[in-house]
Protein backbone atom coordinates (compact mmCIF):
# COMPACT_ATOMS: atom_id res chain seq x y z
CA UNK A 1 0.00 0.00 0.00
CA UNK A 2 0.84 3.30 -0.50
CA UNK A 3 1.25 5.95 2.08
CA UNK A 4 0.70 9.51 1.75
CA UNK A 5 3.83 11.40 2.77
CA UNK A 6 4.01 15.18 3.47
CA UNK A 7 6.40 17.81 2.31
CA UNK A 8 6.88 21.02 0.81
CA UNK A 9 5.06 20.11 -2.61
CA UNK A 10 1.96 18.85 -0.26
CA UNK A 11 1.68 21.57 1.66
CA UNK A 12 1.77 23.97 -1.42
CA UNK A 13 -0.88 22.12 -3.01
CA UNK A 14 -2.90 22.65 0.25
CA UNK A 15 -2.65 26.35 0.45
CA UNK A 16 -3.06 26.77 -2.96
CA UNK A 17 -6.71 25.25 -2.66
CA UNK A 18 -6.08 21.90 -4.63
CA UNK A 19 -9.01 19.82 -3.63
CA UNK A 20 -7.91 16.32 -4.09
CA UNK A 21 -4.92 17.81 -1.51
CA UNK A 22 -7.42 19.29 0.69
CA UNK A 23 -9.52 16.34 0.22
CA UNK A 24 -7.18 14.14 1.48
CA UNK A 25 -6.01 16.50 4.24
CA UNK A 26 -9.77 17.07 5.63
CA UNK A 27 -10.18 12.97 5.67
CA UNK A 28 -6.74 11.78 6.77
CA UNK A 29 -6.63 13.93 9.50
CA UNK A 30 -10.71 14.10 10.86
CA UNK A 31 -10.26 10.73 11.37
CA UNK A 32 -7.40 10.98 13.51
CA UNK A 33 -8.83 13.68 15.15
CA UNK A 34 -11.83 11.96 16.03
CA UNK A 35 -10.33 9.00 17.17
CA UNK A 36 -8.24 11.18 19.51
CA UNK A 37 -11.05 13.29 20.72
CA UNK A 38 -14.07 10.78 21.36
CA UNK A 39 -11.66 9.61 24.18
CA UNK A 40 -11.85 13.17 25.49
CA UNK A 41 -14.97 14.85 24.83
CA UNK A 42 -18.72 13.27 25.19
CA UNK A 43 -20.14 15.32 22.73
CA UNK A 44 -20.33 14.96 18.85
CA UNK A 45 -20.74 18.68 18.39
CA UNK A 46 -17.93 19.48 21.44
CA UNK A 47 -15.81 17.07 18.58
CA UNK A 48 -16.43 18.73 15.58
CA UNK A 49 -15.89 22.23 17.06
CA UNK A 50 -12.65 21.28 18.38
CA UNK A 51 -11.89 19.71 14.68
CA UNK A 52 -12.56 22.73 12.87
CA UNK A 53 -11.32 24.78 15.55
CA UNK A 54 -8.10 23.00 14.77
CA UNK A 55 -8.17 22.77 11.05
CA UNK A 56 -8.73 26.40 10.67
CA UNK A 57 -5.97 27.38 12.93
CA UNK A 58 -3.37 25.02 11.15
CA UNK A 59 -4.34 26.17 7.78
CA UNK A 60 -3.57 30.16 9.33
CA UNK A 61 -0.60 29.16 10.08
CA UNK A 62 0.61 26.93 6.55
CA UNK A 63 -0.78 30.03 4.58
CA UNK A 64 1.87 32.18 6.33
CA UNK A 65 5.00 32.79 4.84
CA UNK A 66 7.87 30.29 6.52
CA UNK A 67 4.89 29.00 8.28
CA UNK A 68 5.68 25.47 8.81
CA UNK A 69 9.49 25.19 8.41
CA UNK A 70 8.95 21.47 8.35
CA UNK A 71 6.88 20.09 6.38
CA UNK A 72 7.30 16.68 7.00
CA UNK A 73 6.05 16.90 10.63
CA UNK A 74 2.74 18.26 9.65
CA UNK A 75 1.08 15.40 11.19
CA UNK A 76 2.69 16.36 14.51
CA UNK A 77 2.15 20.27 14.04
CA UNK A 78 -1.75 19.11 13.62
CA UNK A 79 -1.35 16.96 16.80
CA UNK A 80 -0.36 19.99 18.38
CA UNK A 81 -2.22 22.37 17.41
CA UNK A 82 -5.63 20.09 18.70
CA UNK A 83 -3.97 19.67 21.83
CA UNK A 84 -4.10 23.54 22.52
CA UNK A 85 -7.42 23.79 21.14
CA UNK A 86 -8.39 21.21 23.32
CA UNK A 87 -7.08 22.86 26.37
CA UNK A 88 -8.64 25.81 25.34
CA UNK A 89 -11.97 23.83 25.38
CA UNK A 90 -11.28 22.44 28.77
CA UNK A 91 -11.24 26.01 30.36
CA UNK A 92 -14.00 27.43 28.66
CA UNK A 93 -15.88 24.96 29.36
CA UNK A 94 -15.02 24.46 32.86
CA UNK A 95 -15.03 21.11 32.70
CA UNK A 96 -13.44 17.53 30.92
CA UNK A 97 -17.10 17.75 28.54
CA UNK A 98 -18.36 19.98 26.67
CA UNK A 99 -22.51 20.29 27.15
CA UNK A 100 -24.44 20.23 23.63
CA UNK A 101 -25.72 23.65 23.74
CA UNK A 102 -29.73 23.78 23.14
CA UNK A 103 -31.00 24.94 19.35
CA UNK A 104 -28.11 24.63 17.88
CA UNK A 105 -28.25 23.24 14.75
CA UNK A 106 -27.25 19.42 13.80
CA UNK A 107 -24.46 18.91 11.85
CA UNK A 108 -25.44 18.44 7.89
CA UNK A 109 -24.97 14.62 7.48
CA UNK A 110 -21.72 14.07 4.64
CA UNK A 111 -23.62 12.38 1.60
CA UNK A 112 -22.48 9.00 0.81
CA UNK A 113 -22.24 7.76 -2.87
CA UNK A 114 -23.19 4.49 -3.89
CA UNK A 115 -19.08 3.63 -3.99
CA UNK A 116 -19.47 4.47 -0.44
CA UNK A 117 -22.45 2.19 0.28
CA UNK A 118 -20.94 -1.12 -1.05
CA UNK A 119 -17.80 -0.69 0.83
CA UNK A 120 -19.49 -0.32 4.10
CA UNK A 121 -21.40 -3.01 3.26
CA UNK A 122 -18.35 -5.03 2.33
CA UNK A 123 -16.95 -4.02 5.61
CA UNK A 124 -20.09 -4.64 7.58
CA UNK A 125 -19.41 -8.65 6.26
CA UNK A 126 -15.91 -8.96 6.47
CA UNK A 127 -16.32 -7.90 10.43
CA UNK A 128 -19.23 -9.61 10.84
CA UNK A 129 -17.45 -13.09 8.63
CA UNK A 130 -14.59 -12.37 11.71
CA UNK A 131 -17.11 -12.48 14.56
CA UNK A 132 -18.39 -15.84 13.37
CA UNK A 133 -14.92 -17.45 13.07
CA UNK A 134 -13.90 -16.38 16.89
CA UNK A 135 -14.55 -19.31 19.47
CA UNK A 136 -18.29 -18.13 21.41
CA UNK A 137 -16.02 -17.00 24.72
CA UNK A 138 -14.37 -14.63 22.18
CA UNK A 139 -17.15 -13.07 20.92
CA UNK A 140 -18.58 -12.48 24.29
CA UNK A 141 -15.49 -11.45 25.76
CA UNK A 142 -15.00 -8.46 23.10
CA UNK A 143 -18.64 -7.60 24.00
CA UNK A 144 -18.38 -7.57 27.46
CA UNK A 145 -15.27 -5.46 27.03
CA UNK A 146 -16.54 -2.84 24.10
CA UNK A 147 -20.10 -3.17 24.42
CA UNK A 148 -20.98 -3.50 28.08
CA UNK A 149 -18.18 -1.54 28.90
CA UNK A 150 -17.45 -3.35 31.77
CA UNK A 151 -13.96 -3.18 33.85
CA UNK A 152 -11.02 -5.14 31.58
CA UNK A 153 -9.68 -6.81 34.75
CA UNK A 154 -13.01 -8.16 36.01
CA UNK A 155 -14.22 -9.19 32.57
CA UNK A 156 -10.44 -11.11 32.14
CA UNK A 157 -10.86 -12.90 35.69
CA UNK A 158 -14.73 -13.83 34.74
CA UNK A 159 -13.38 -15.44 31.78
CA UNK A 160 -9.88 -16.88 32.95
CA UNK A 161 -8.16 -14.70 30.57
CA UNK A 162 -4.49 -12.61 31.10
CA UNK A 163 -5.36 -9.04 29.35
CA UNK A 164 -2.50 -9.94 26.57
CA UNK A 165 -4.72 -12.59 25.67
CA UNK A 166 -7.38 -9.66 25.17
CA UNK A 167 -5.40 -7.44 22.98
CA UNK A 168 -3.86 -10.51 20.74
CA UNK A 169 -7.64 -11.28 20.33
CA UNK A 170 -8.19 -7.72 18.98
CA UNK A 171 -4.52 -7.43 17.40
CA UNK A 172 -5.67 -10.72 15.24
CA UNK A 173 -8.82 -9.76 14.48
CA UNK A 174 -7.98 -5.87 13.02
CA UNK A 175 -5.31 -7.43 11.23
CA UNK A 176 -7.82 -9.89 8.83
CA UNK A 177 -10.08 -6.73 9.21
CA UNK A 178 -7.34 -4.37 7.88
CA UNK A 179 -7.17 -5.56 4.38
CA UNK A 180 -11.00 -5.22 4.40
CA UNK A 181 -10.45 -1.58 5.06
CA UNK A 182 -7.18 -0.35 3.06
CA UNK A 183 -9.34 -1.35 -0.21
CA UNK A 184 -11.98 0.77 1.50
CA UNK A 185 -9.43 3.92 1.74
CA UNK A 186 -7.25 3.00 -0.54
CA UNK A 187 -7.61 5.96 -2.38
CA UNK A 188 -7.06 8.44 0.10
CA UNK A 189 -3.38 7.49 0.42
CA UNK A 190 -2.43 7.37 -3.20
CA UNK A 191 -3.68 11.13 -3.33
CA UNK A 192 -1.38 14.35 -2.43
CA UNK A 193 1.83 15.48 -4.32
CA UNK A 194 3.92 12.32 -3.35
CA UNK A 195 3.69 8.86 -1.56
CA UNK A 196 5.86 6.43 -0.41
CA UNK A 197 5.12 2.90 -0.69
CA UNK A 198 5.34 0.31 2.04
CA UNK B 1 7.69 7.41 20.92
CA UNK B 2 9.12 5.21 18.04
CA UNK B 3 7.12 2.94 15.44
CA UNK B 4 9.26 -0.08 16.38
CA UNK B 5 8.14 0.84 19.93
CA UNK B 6 4.29 1.18 19.12
CA UNK B 7 4.56 -2.22 17.29
CA UNK B 8 6.21 -3.71 20.14
CA UNK B 9 3.85 -2.44 22.94
CA UNK B 10 0.71 -3.34 20.49
CA UNK B 11 0.18 0.34 21.47
CA UNK B 12 -2.71 0.47 19.17
CA UNK B 13 -4.57 -2.21 20.99
CA UNK B 14 -3.72 -0.82 23.95
CA UNK B 15 -4.98 2.53 22.92
CA UNK B 16 -8.54 1.22 21.82
CA UNK B 17 -8.56 -0.65 25.02
CA UNK B 18 -8.09 2.01 26.80
CA UNK B 19 -5.15 0.66 28.68
CA UNK B 20 -2.70 3.33 28.17
CA UNK B 21 -1.57 5.91 30.83
CA UNK B 22 -2.43 9.50 30.29
CA UNK B 23 1.51 10.05 29.26
CA UNK B 24 2.04 7.43 27.04
CA UNK B 25 -1.55 8.24 25.30
CA UNK B 26 -0.14 11.13 24.08
CA UNK B 27 2.98 9.99 23.27
CA UNK B 28 1.48 7.37 20.98
CA UNK B 29 -0.78 10.09 19.46
CA UNK B 30 2.50 12.41 18.35
CA UNK B 31 3.68 9.81 16.84
CA UNK B 32 0.68 8.56 14.58
CA UNK B 33 -0.13 11.47 13.65
CA UNK B 34 3.17 11.56 12.02
CA UNK B 35 3.18 8.06 11.10
CA UNK B 36 0.95 6.53 8.63
CA UNK B 37 0.95 3.27 8.68
CA UNK B 38 0.16 3.44 12.84
CA UNK B 39 -2.57 5.80 11.83
CA UNK B 40 -4.23 3.18 9.32
CA UNK B 41 -3.69 0.33 12.00
CA UNK B 42 -5.55 2.45 14.37
CA UNK B 43 -8.31 3.51 12.00
CA UNK B 44 -8.50 -0.14 11.02
CA UNK B 45 -8.77 -1.32 14.34
CA UNK B 46 -11.28 1.54 15.46
CA UNK B 47 -13.75 0.62 12.38
CA UNK B 48 -13.36 -3.10 13.14
CA UNK B 49 -14.71 -1.65 17.11
CA UNK B 50 -17.37 0.00 16.07
CA UNK B 51 -18.50 -2.12 13.59
CA UNK B 52 -18.47 -5.43 16.15
CA UNK B 53 -20.48 -3.43 18.65
CA UNK B 54 -23.22 -3.18 16.29
CA UNK B 55 -22.98 -6.97 15.38
CA UNK B 56 -22.17 -8.39 18.24
CA UNK B 57 -25.61 -8.12 20.06
CA UNK B 58 -27.34 -10.43 17.34
CA UNK B 59 -24.43 -12.62 17.12
CA UNK B 60 -24.34 -13.55 21.05
CA UNK B 61 -27.99 -13.45 21.46
CA UNK B 62 -28.66 -16.14 22.17
CA UNK B 63 -25.74 -17.08 25.14
CA UNK B 64 -25.93 -15.21 28.13
CA UNK B 65 -24.03 -12.22 28.77
CA UNK B 66 -21.77 -13.83 31.25
CA UNK B 67 -18.47 -16.21 30.72
CA UNK B 68 -19.30 -19.89 29.72
CA UNK B 69 -19.35 -21.40 33.40
CA UNK B 70 -16.45 -22.31 35.00
CA UNK B 71 -17.01 -26.40 34.66
CA UNK B 72 -17.76 -25.74 30.84
CA UNK B 73 -14.75 -23.71 30.42
CA UNK B 74 -12.34 -26.84 28.87
CA UNK B 75 -9.29 -27.30 30.98
CA UNK B 76 -6.02 -26.58 29.57
CA UNK B 77 -4.51 -30.06 27.83
CA UNK B 78 -1.53 -31.34 29.53
CA UNK B 79 1.08 -32.03 27.44
CA UNK B 80 2.25 -35.02 26.43
CA UNK B 81 5.82 -34.96 29.01
CA UNK B 82 3.45 -33.42 32.14
CA UNK B 83 0.64 -35.84 31.41
CA UNK B 84 3.11 -38.89 33.17
CA UNK B 85 3.25 -37.14 36.73
CA UNK B 86 -0.67 -37.26 36.99
CA UNK B 87 -1.57 -39.01 40.13
CA UNK B 88 -3.07 -42.30 37.99
CA UNK B 89 0.54 -42.68 36.45
CA UNK B 90 2.66 -41.61 38.86
CA UNK B 91 1.31 -42.81 42.08
CA UNK B 92 1.87 -46.74 40.94
CA UNK B 93 5.32 -45.63 39.99
CA UNK B 94 6.12 -44.14 42.96
CA UNK B 95 4.99 -47.16 45.07
CA UNK B 96 6.73 -49.79 42.51
CA UNK B 97 9.88 -47.96 43.60
CA UNK B 98 9.65 -47.73 47.59
CA UNK B 99 8.99 -51.70 47.18
CA UNK B 100 11.96 -51.98 45.43
CA UNK B 101 14.39 -49.81 47.67
CA UNK B 102 12.34 -51.55 50.39
CA UNK B 103 13.53 -54.58 49.08
CA UNK B 104 16.93 -53.80 48.88
CA UNK B 105 17.34 -52.46 52.22
CA UNK B 106 15.88 -55.14 54.29
CA UNK B 107 16.54 -58.03 52.34
CA UNK B 108 19.47 -57.69 49.72
CA UNK B 109 22.26 -55.60 51.47
CA UNK B 110 21.69 -57.18 54.71
CA UNK B 111 22.40 -60.62 52.75
CA UNK B 112 25.14 -59.55 50.76
CA UNK B 113 26.60 -57.79 54.35
CA UNK B 114 26.32 -60.81 55.97
CA UNK B 115 28.17 -62.80 53.44
CA UNK B 116 30.82 -60.62 53.07
CA UNK B 117 31.13 -60.61 56.97
CA UNK B 118 31.34 -64.25 57.01
CA UNK B 119 34.52 -66.44 56.38
CA UNK B 120 34.76 -68.33 53.18
CA UNK B 121 36.52 -71.25 52.10
CA UNK B 122 38.57 -70.73 48.85
CA UNK B 123 39.82 -72.98 46.54
CA UNK B 124 43.94 -72.05 46.06
CA UNK B 125 46.22 -72.75 43.45
CA UNK B 126 49.87 -72.48 43.91
CA UNK B 127 51.19 -70.30 40.53
CA UNK B 128 55.00 -71.19 39.04
CA UNK B 129 56.32 -67.96 38.24
CA UNK B 130 57.49 -67.54 34.35
CA UNK B 131 58.83 -64.32 32.96
CA UNK B 132 59.97 -66.16 30.21
CA UNK B 133 56.23 -68.59 29.26
CA UNK B 134 56.30 -71.97 30.63
CA UNK B 135 53.73 -74.52 30.82
CA UNK B 136 50.09 -73.19 31.93
CA UNK B 137 49.11 -74.29 35.40
CA UNK B 138 45.61 -75.71 35.03
CA UNK B 139 43.13 -73.77 38.04
CA UNK B 140 39.62 -75.29 38.25
CA UNK B 141 37.35 -72.88 40.37
CA UNK B 142 33.47 -72.22 39.89
CA UNK B 143 31.33 -68.83 39.74
CA UNK B 144 30.27 -69.03 43.24
CA UNK B 145 33.63 -69.37 45.30
CA UNK B 146 35.96 -67.75 42.73
CA UNK B 147 39.54 -68.64 43.75
CA UNK B 148 42.14 -67.39 45.49
CA UNK B 149 45.73 -67.28 43.85
CA UNK B 150 49.18 -67.73 46.21
CA UNK B 151 52.11 -65.03 45.53
CA UNK B 152 55.20 -64.52 47.19
CA UNK B 153 57.64 -61.21 46.77
CA UNK B 154 60.71 -60.79 48.00
CA UNK B 155 63.01 -58.37 46.97
CA UNK B 156 66.93 -60.13 47.28
CA UNK B 157 69.97 -58.22 48.47
CA UNK B 158 71.85 -56.49 45.88
CA UNK B 159 68.96 -55.98 43.75
CA UNK B 160 67.66 -52.69 42.97
CA UNK B 161 64.91 -52.05 46.06
CA UNK B 162 61.10 -51.21 44.63
CA UNK B 163 58.92 -48.91 46.24
CA UNK B 164 55.64 -51.06 45.07
CA UNK B 165 54.59 -53.69 42.62
CA UNK B 166 51.62 -52.71 40.36
CA UNK B 167 50.31 -56.57 39.78
CA UNK B 168 47.78 -56.63 36.20
CA UNK B 169 45.00 -59.53 35.56
CA UNK B 170 44.31 -60.12 31.86
CA UNK B 171 41.72 -62.39 30.97
CA UNK B 172 41.88 -64.70 27.64
CA UNK B 173 40.90 -61.79 25.79
CA UNK B 174 43.66 -60.10 26.49
CA UNK B 175 42.41 -57.26 28.36
CA UNK B 176 43.24 -55.72 31.56
CA UNK B 177 40.53 -56.78 33.83
CA UNK B 178 42.10 -55.69 37.37
CA UNK B 179 44.68 -53.73 38.28
CA UNK B 180 46.14 -53.20 41.92
CA UNK B 181 49.79 -52.39 43.74
CA UNK B 182 50.87 -53.63 47.05
CA UNK B 183 54.19 -52.07 48.96
CA UNK B 184 57.23 -54.23 48.51
CA UNK B 185 58.45 -56.20 51.37
CA UNK B 186 61.88 -54.65 52.76
CA UNK B 187 64.96 -55.31 51.11
CA UNK B 188 67.05 -58.78 51.98
CA UNK B 189 67.37 -62.41 51.83
CA UNK B 190 64.60 -64.06 53.40
CA UNK B 191 62.13 -61.24 53.53
CA UNK B 192 58.92 -62.43 51.89
CA UNK B 193 55.73 -61.01 51.62
CA UNK B 194 53.36 -63.97 50.81
CA UNK B 195 49.80 -62.11 49.87
CA UNK B 196 46.89 -64.34 47.59
CA UNK B 197 45.19 -62.54 44.98
CA UNK B 198 41.07 -63.76 45.24
CA UNK B 199 39.36 -63.82 41.97
CA UNK B 200 35.88 -63.44 42.21
CA UNK B 201 33.98 -66.27 40.79
CA UNK B 202 32.21 -63.88 38.60
CA UNK B 203 34.58 -62.67 36.89
CA UNK B 204 36.00 -66.22 35.82
CA UNK B 205 35.64 -67.63 32.33
CA UNK B 206 37.40 -70.47 30.60
CA UNK B 207 40.71 -69.56 29.04
CA UNK B 208 44.17 -68.53 30.00
CA UNK B 209 44.73 -65.67 32.71
CA UNK B 210 47.85 -64.14 33.47
CA UNK B 211 49.28 -62.06 35.83
CA UNK B 212 51.74 -59.61 35.58
CA UNK B 213 54.25 -57.88 38.33
CA UNK B 214 55.76 -54.87 37.96
CA UNK B 215 58.71 -53.84 40.35
CA UNK B 216 58.04 -49.76 40.94
CA UNK B 217 60.95 -48.12 41.91
CA UNK B 218 60.81 -44.53 44.01
CA UNK B 219 61.61 -42.84 40.91
CA UNK B 220 58.03 -44.08 39.32
CA UNK B 221 60.51 -46.44 37.00
CA UNK B 222 58.97 -49.43 36.33
CA UNK B 223 60.40 -52.84 35.31
CA UNK B 224 59.45 -56.75 34.76
CA UNK B 225 59.63 -58.66 37.84
CA UNK B 226 57.54 -61.75 36.95
CA UNK B 227 54.49 -63.39 35.08
CA UNK B 228 52.31 -66.17 35.79
CA UNK B 229 50.60 -68.01 33.23
CA UNK B 230 47.49 -70.05 34.14
CA UNK B 231 44.25 -71.80 32.91
CA UNK B 232 41.15 -71.50 34.52
CA UNK B 233 38.55 -74.11 34.38
CA UNK B 234 35.18 -72.73 35.36
CA UNK B 235 32.91 -75.27 36.84
CA UNK B 236 29.19 -74.83 38.26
Amino acid sequence: MQFQSFDAGYIESLCAGDHRTQDHFVGYFTALLQLKLRSRLQSPHAIEDVRQETFARVFAVLRKDGGLRQPERLGAFVNAVCNHVLFEHYRSSKGSESLDAEGRPELPAKGADVLDIVAARQMKHKVREILLELPERDRLLLKAVFLDERDRDEVCEEFGVERDYLRVLLHRAKQEFKTEYVKRIGTEASSGASSRRA
Amino acid sequence: MDHKEAIEKMTAERYLLDELAAEEREAFEEHLFDCPECALDLRAGAAFVDEAKVQLPELTATQPASAPARDAKPRPKPSHWLSWWRPVFAVPVFATMLLVIGYQNLVTYPGLRAEANQPRLLPMVSLHGATRGGNHIAVTADHKHGVALPLSLSQLSGTVPYASYSLDLVDPQGKIVWTGTVAAPPVGDGMVQPFSLAIPGAMLQNGAYSLTVTGVGQDGARSAVDKYDFDIRVTE
